[in-house]
């Protein structure tokens, strides 16, 4: 390798890296704001959607399942939904918002995660106030196409409304009143039933209580 | 390589068929087999790698006089990745719902041995308008096996297609494992060499 041929590896790998690096920080730069925001707003639909009847859902507290983060929530309804005109400072325009008064807890929503056969599955389960699942519905997961997927599909959610902590548990083959492993998917089943689900409610149970009594 | 310049539309059909990533140059496998349980996600898959295949073969086309030759795989590396990084933060912020379905095969394609093969084979030494037919044909060939395997696994493994069910139950549901998709594309390779021997005098996958 003479000098030049040195030289000429340098300018290129320099070159072409930097303008590489610039396009994609460019990209980066003008796109992940807006999906800062998408992926809130879709959050916050995803848990409108798991207690449609509420007219507030407040955060109130965090836990950890699997090390990662996740929130609970109570769902609220207003006693009394009063509308207030409010003078935006900034354009001077007035605005409408809703004020809520005497708002009343019907029920709670905790998001967890399962782990899976090939992933953590993302979960949100809504509880009303006797902590009876009324709802769940998976955020993201990794499960096998085909197979493990089937978590998302109706006839396996909607086994869930009416569960309690008693009942929350995965059976292979017909089950009355519990929860109905999908054929070749029992993992998934599971990772979704008694890790996220079940856990959710029992952490549910145990927070909410406390703050009762205490 | 053959010696004699290829038609523009010679390339295209020599990506379809005479070397078919899957079927006759065995490349790519691990990715296709990932994905082929289902049309949707082969289809899905199908169509990225057309995509980034005909622009990586274009960059580097453009560049290959610029690259010096000792350094040009780290090159193709970024140019590859670049394409795909840059197609994965686009598709999440502006076709979020599609992206939730194939995020996952996007990001998947950057291990991809064919985009990479055709870089080194062809488009390093060819003209740009030649690169960007060999990598749409190449696309085209890949696209083309993904639909040719989801089907039969999809079809055989779950009774359905394109997630639509065409008989109750699973009749065999280890095609959609991953056994079943080695099962899947053995037999499909066999078939296709044992054509093109039989119909059209070739010497089969070992004589490309």
């Amino acid at each position: 390798m003479t000098g030049k041929d040195m030289i000429k590896i340098t300018i290129n790998l320099v070159v072409i890296y930097v303008i590489g690096g610039l396009i994609m920080a460019f990209v980066y730069a003008k796109t992940s704001p807006i999906m800062f925001v998408k992926a809130k707003e879709e959050k916050e639909a995803a848990l409108k959607l798991m207690m449609p009847e509420a007219d507030k859902i407040a955060s109130l507290g965090a836990w950890e399942p699997h090390e990662r983060h996740a929130e609970y929530y109570a769902a609220l309804k207003c006693g009394e939904l009063k509308t207030v005109s409010i003078k935006d400072e900034k354009t001077g325009a007035m605005k409408e918002e809703k004020e809520c008064i005497d708002p009343q807890d019907i029920g709670y929503i905790v998001e967890g995660y399962g782990k899976g056969y090939s992933s953590f599955i993302h979960i949100l389960a809504s509880v009303d106030k006797e902590f009876v699942v009324k709802k769940i519905s998976i955020l993201a997961h990794g499960e096998t196409p085909g197979l493990g997927d089937e978590i998302q599909k109706d006839y396996f959610l909607n086994q869930f409304e009416g569960k309690t902590v008693d009942t929350l548990e995965v059976i292979k083959g017909e089950t009355p009143d519990k929860i109905q492993a999908i054929t070749g998917a029992t993992i998934s089943s599971r990772a979704v039933t008694e890790d996220g689900v079940k856990n959710g409610v029992i952490l549910l149970k145990e927070k909410l209580s406390k703050e009762v009594q205490g | 390589m053959s010696q004699k310049p290829k038609s523009n539309l010679e390339l295209i059909k020599n990506g379809m068929f005479g070397e078919n990533t899957i079927f006759r140059m065995a490349i790519s496998l691990c990715p296709s087999i990932a994905v082929t349980n289902g049309m949707k996600n082969g289809v899905a898959l199908g169509i990225s790698v057309v995509f980034v295949q005909t622009m990586v073969n274009m960059t580097i086309s453009l560049m290959r006089k610029f690259i010096h030759p000792k350094i040009r795989i780290p090159i193709f590396m970024l140019v590859i990745a670049g394409y795909v990084t840059i197609i994965d933060l686009l598709m999440a912020t502006y076709a979020r719902p599609i992206y939730k379905e194939i995020g996952l095969y996007i990001q998947i394609i950057v291990a991809f041995a064919s985009i990479f093969a055709r870089a080194e084979v062809f488009a390093s030494k060819n003209k740009v308008w030649s690169s960007i037919c060999d990598g749409f044909g190449m696309g085209l060939g890949f696209l083309l096996a993904m639909i040719v395997i989801s089907f039969f696994r999809e079809l055989l493994g779950k009774g359905a297609l394109f997630g639509y069910p065409i008989v109750s139950g699973s009749p065999l549901l280890i095609m959609i494992l991953p056994a079943g998709g080695f099962l899947a594309v053995g037999l499909l390779m066999g078939f296709f060499n044992w054509i093109d021997m039989r119909f059209f005098g070739g010497k089969g996958a070992s004589g490309v």
